[in-house]
């Protein structure tokens, strides 16, 4: 199985969570996965521009696309907004045979073509793959913790499109990390939407489906938040900042990327898993994360 | 709950009355990407059952899928068209196979080109054409983090394509 990949960060990481990508690449570096630097890659578009232009949003990522196919490359992405956006565009341009003449006859003063020969991963479908592997390497157990896992919706949603794991039942990151000891527990609102794709249009909505998220992940005992996508961590490290419920209490439950999570437990390097700078404390569960 | 603003001004079903409904449009609805299947709801409601905004919208999705199949027009305006959170769990679910929220993305477009949307948006497309990205690479954070710089983007490659297929001429006074 090649390991190779051209690595699409996307906007949100570079921007706020430098965390993802530092921890991301400890962990590649240490499980043997190349990541090529994505020489040209623009902003995928997300579901922001897919609101505004279906035409220009086919057109952006069909570049994206296009280019790590005349490289020779798939890619891979830590982002569930750029996986689901760059997922969604293929999957169009693949099955229309109008929209891919129309974005191939757009990309063809930049001297691209799409012709649907690279195939798109997130990151933790390639941890899924080498879960033997990661098994071996755990060092530091976690056992104890009690992680409410949230798997975002575009990792999962819309299955025809992302094509991962079960959309009503999802078990495959769970399964990585509980491979630490520590343990993903059911909580009602998991596969609930975070709300961050509303604080564009209305903080005052996603900050409610937020409150109603971390109620969920506090009352069913959870240690920590664990999630795979930047826009989700957004709101579960950034925006929870100084949230409370109705009855005034804090809303605030330490956020990790699975790549911190994982990091911990096979020994990494604490510097380049970054754990100084998730904003949320993680003095709760100092003492199983052996910070 | 009011929304303020250019979007959401249709609040409520009550004491409205549509004499004339426009099968045109339900039709251009149904040319969407996605829109193929409209016309096979048949209003179980499932979509809103599972919607993380059923309880904070005034029209919720069903209800949206309601209005197009009739042919209103004014489904535009409701609060529900850019209150989707884009989250999938609608067409998940839906046992007629629709895509309703790639539907909901489409009338997110129409409702741009009429000049129907929160500011944000019309702001991240500016600066996507002038930039290619919506947020900027913090450097500092990176230096501390060892992490190299981000690889260079010719924006010019990403204007011009943006450009070439009309991103900035949406509306009919652009």
């Amino acid at each position: 199985m090649t390991m190779r990949y051209e690595v699409f960060l996307g906007c949100a990481i570079p921007n706020r969570f430098n965390n993802y990508e530092s921890s991301m690449r400890a962990v590649a570096e240490h499980l043997g996965i190349e990541l090529l630097d994505f020489e040209g890659a623009s902003c995928c578009g997300t579901v922001v521009l897919k609101s505004i232009d279906e035409m220009s949003w086919l057109g952006l990522s069909g570049r994206n696309i296009a280019l790590a196919e005349k490289r020779g490359h798939d890619i891979v992405t830590p982002c569930n907004g750029c996986f689901g956006s760059l997922k969604d565009v293929d999957h169009v341009l693949h099955d229309s045979e109008e929209f891919r003449e129309k974005v191939n006859e757009a990309l063809a003063p930049l001297g691209l073509r799409y012709t649907g020969k690279v195939r798109i991963r997130h990151f933790v479908e390639v941890l899924y793959d080498l879960r033997e592997e990661i098994r071996r390497r755990i060092v530091r157990p976690l056992d104890g913790l009690k992680i409410a896992f949230h798997p975002g919706c575009h990792l999962i949603r819309p299955s025809s499109v992302a094509g991962f794991d079960d959309p009503e039942l999802p078990h495959k990151v769970d399964e990585l990390l509980e491979l630490t000891g520590a343990r993903s527990i059911p909580w009602p609102l998991k596969l609930r939407c975070c709300g961050s794709p509303l604080l564009i249009a209305s903080e005052d909505v996603a900050t409610r489906i937020l409150q109603e998220k971390m109620r969920s992940a506090i009352d069913a005992g959870a240690d920590c938040i664990v999630t795979n996508c930047p826009a989700c961590h957004m709101q579960f490290d950034v925006q929870v900042l100084g949230l409370k419920d109705e009855d005034g209490s804090s809303l605030e439950l330490p956020a990790l990327f699975v790549t911190q999570v994982l990091g911990i437990a096979m020994g990494l390097d604490h510097d380049r898993l970054a754990l100084e700078t998730n904003r949320v404390s993680l003095d709760p569960i100092a003492e199983v994360l052996g910070l | 709950m009011t929304v303020a603003g250019s979007w959401g001004k249709f609040d409520s079903f009550e004491g409205r009355k549509f004499d004339v409904l426009d099968a045109e449009f339900t039709h251009a609805v149904t040319e969407l990407l996605g829109g193929q299947d409209l016309t096979a709801c048949f209003q179980c409601a499932k979509c809103s059952a599972g919607c993380p905004v059923s309880d904070k919208v005034n029209i919720q999705v069903h209800e949206v899928m309601r209005m197009l199949v009739l042919g209103i027009r004014d489904v535009l305006q409701t609060d529900m068209i850019w209150l989707c959170t884009t989250c999938y769990t609608c067409q998940e679910r839906c046992p007629q196979g629709i895509s309703i929220t790639d539907i909901l993305f489409g009338l997110k477009n129409m409702a741009f080109r009429n000049g129907i949307a929160p500011p944000g948006y019309v702001a991240a497309r500016q600066t996507l054409y002038e930039r290619g990205r919506l947020y900027e690479p913090t450097d500092w954070e990176r230096e501390d983090l060892e992490l190299e710089n981000v690889p260079e983007l010719d924006v010019d490659e990403t204007r011009g394509l943006l450009e070439r297929l009309g991103l900035m001429c949406l509306q009919e006074d652009e």
